[in-house]
């Protein structure tokens, strides 16, 4: 009896044992290539970049950086003017979506009722789905005429901020500041949706316990909600300042394209995936088109360092949170 | 995570130098491997500029001889590196190659085979009448030196016309571009000074005005802004409605970037013409008369002497400049004179096979 029942049912399991060995040993195998596979093209892309921005390094050298001038005429090129208007667009298009963005999100977590929040929240997030040369077009044609003709005379002469070096001058369509409000436009859906996330995970029990030690709703959002999620919001505005830094086209059609620096916002400039995006193609000698990948290589290695730097922000905030 | 993200990274920089190693070996046989396609099939890349024109003849060329064409508008500058790397059969530039560039190329044909016009439109509402222009005073401001519509330099060239107190805003484009190649070759003949501190190409540093992306971009600038002017080709201009300016030459008069216009700036071409640097036909002199518009340029197509495929592109190369003609107009790319298709044909007899 046992003989012979323990055959069949030894096999049966010896056979599901391996069927389960294969199955693993074939997720493993497939998730193992996906995750090599994209390190590699990573890998691939990186060295591509490199190796055709080579000539551009080493006629140039490190005083690219702070070099101001671009000029395809004479092959003489510096990077000075994209960094300044890189970090400038991203900067002001940081510091207006980061509230913006908190902003929504608390207002659909905790404020709006049930109904309102579904279909706001829906809207913004198709706000993200807008491609951005279509959002560039849009500011082309009807965004930054507005701006020339409303916004920035408002900001120098209603509110009297003209005599300011950044709002001086006459007032353009095309610009930095036209820039740098799409490029906010384009952040703040993601960093809405993200700040969402963080704060409709936040216990319960938690913001419930405060209100109950008799704290009010902002004291309770301020203490609990904001610490819980502060590590999250971090991470969300680092995207975004991946976003702002990488977008090329929208920034490419609306900020002007200058080759020098201006102080005022009014005044149009250039960032260095726009330039990269608008003399890629058209560029007639080997020097542009590998001073163009040595720009490419630039913008890389600071997403890189800001992604790890992001990834060490978030740590530590992790780490003070588990202390508490 | 921290050790994720080492891995990451040294993943990363492992990968990179792998491939670096491994390149040595395998680049001849990655480089040799484009070239060789089935018969009867051509393959190209370079200017955006003439490719309404291409995108009309490739249907056809298949229709006549058979030979399949893909031409992908990258740009000159890729054109011009395509060709000399021989990854493709033929390359396209909005600018002749320069000597290193023909060095560098080693054995290029460069044969023109389209021709058209830059027109400037600008944006002032209510102007009793069509603004003109002279080089030298299109060159100030693009060099920020005249700012202002109702300048003494401006007025006088537009006696009895209600030009505004109203600052000029030049556009220009901000991507690469023959157009602009062809603007700023303009602007250097007739102003020294745009020369020594712009120079001519296909982007360069203008020192005054706002850019914009392609030629919708900077139409679209100068659509919205009031007192702006900028340059497109004749056709986009045409075809979106632009006003668009009249331009001073040689003989004392103003003149317009039609059909007729850019066939007067070619009359005084040399009867035979020999080298590129002929066709230079920007501010045509005095002889060539009353209607010459003076900012026209030709577009090239770069071929090797040597080809694996040399029947196929000396057909298509001389079907383009011969009967692929007619169907520019309509584009507002001018048919080519008898003078520059001889000069043509006796480039493209100089296509050998390897």
């Amino acid at each position: 009896m046992t003989s012979i029942s323990d055959t069949p049912a030894a096999s049966s399991v010896e056979l599901e044992r391996r069927g389960l060995r294969l199955g693993d040993f074939l997720f493993k195998g497939v998730s193992l290539l996906a995750a090599a596979g994209s390190a590699f093209l990573l890998g691939l892309i990186a060295w591509k970049v490199l190796d055709l921005a080579w000539p551009a390094v080493q006629h140039f050298g490190l005083e690219f950086l702070w070099t101001e001038e671009w000029n395809p005429a004479t092959d003489v090129y510096g990077a000075l003017v994209f960094i300044y208007g890189t970090v400038l667009t991203s900067v002001i298009a940081l510091a207006l979506a980061t509230p913006l963005s908190i902003a929504i999100a608390l207002f659909l977590t905790e404020m709006a009722p049930k109904r309102l929040a579904a279909p706001i929240a829906t809207m913004i997030e198709l706000l993200a789905a807008i491609p951005s040369v279509v959002l560039g077009l849009w500011g082309i044609l009807v965004f930054g005429p507005w701006v020339a003709e409303h916004l920035e005379p408002f900001i120098a002469d209603t509110l009297h901020l003209g005599f300011l070096p950044i709002f001086s001058g006459s007032p353009n369509q095309v610009g930095i500041l036209p820039a740098s409000l799409i490029l906010t436009i384009m952040i703040i859906p993601i960093a809405s949706a993200i700040c969402r996330e963080l704060f409709s995970r936040t216990p319960r029990e938690l913001t419930d316990g405060a209100l109950a030690l008799g704290s009010t709703r902002w004291e309770a959002i301020r203490g609990v909600m904001f610490a819980y999620a502060a590590p999250g919001i971090v991470a969300a505005v680092l995207l975004g300042l991946g976003r702002a830094f990488g977008e090329a086209i929208a920034v490419t059609q609306t900020i002007g394209s200058a080759n020098q620096i201006n102080i005022s916002w009014f005044a149009t400039g250039d960032t260095r995936a726009s330039r990269i995006a608008s003399q890629y193609q058209g560029a007639t000698s080997q020097l542009q088109a590998s001073a163009i990948l040595y720009l490419a290589a630039i913008l890389m290695i600071i997403s890189l360092v800001t992604n790890v730097a992001a990834q060490l922000v978030v740590n530590k905030f992790e780490r003070s949170r588990r202390a508490l | 995570m921290k050790k994720a993200l080492a891995l990451t990274l040294a993943t990363v920089t492992l990968v990179a130098l792998a491939v670096v190693a491994g390149r040595a070996g395998a680049a001849p046989a990655a480089s040799a491997a484009p070239a060789k396609a089935s018969a009867g099939s051509l393959v190209g890349t370079g200017a955006t500029f003439p490719f309404p024109l291409i995108s009309k003849w490739i249907p056809e060329v298949g229709r006549a001889y058979g030979i399949d064409i893909t031409y992908s508008p990258t740009g000159s500058g890729a054109g011009i590196a395509a060709i000399t790397a021989r990854t493709v059969d033929f390359g396209a530039s909005d600018a002749p190659l320069s000597p290193d560039q023909l060095t560098a190329c080693n054995g290029c044909l460069v044969i023109p085979w389209a021709l058209s016009a830059t027109s400037i439109p600008y944006n002032l509402p209510g102007l009793n009448g069509r603004l003109k222009l002279t080089g030298p005073v299109l060159a100030d401001i693009y060099l920020g030196k005249i700012t202002n519509w109702n300048d003494q330099r401006i007025r006088a060239l537009n006696a009895g016309r209600n030009l505004p107190d109203m600052k000029i805003t030049p556009v220009y484009r901000s991507d690469g571009s023959g157009t602009t190649f062809n603007f700023t070759e303009y602007l250097s003949a007739v102003s020294k000074e745009f020369r020594d501190r712009v120079g001519n190409n296909t982007s360069v540093n203008f020192p005054a005005g706002v850019g914009a992306r392609g030629s919708s971009g900077v139409a679209g600038v100068v659509d919205k802004t009031q007192g702006a002017l900028t340059y497109v080709d004749v056709a986009y201009s045409k075809a979106n409605k632009l006003q668009f300016a009249q331009m001073r030459n040689n003989a004392g008069k103003y003149a317009l970037p039609g059909l007729r216009g850019i066939q007067a700036a070619l009359s005084k071409l040399p009867a035979r013409v020999t080298q590129l640097s002929q066709l230079k036909i920007v501010n045509p002199p005095k002889a060539a008369g009353p209607l010459a518009y003076p900012i026209c340029t030709f577009t090239y197509v770069i071929v090797p002497t040597k080809s694996g495929k040399a029947a196929d592109l000396r057909k298509f190369v001389y079907w383009s400049v011969t009967q692929g003609q007619k169907f520019g107009p309509p584009l507002l790319f001018q048919p080519l004179p008898k003078t520059v298709q001889a000069f043509a044909f006796r480039e493209i007899k100089k296509i050998q096979v390897t």
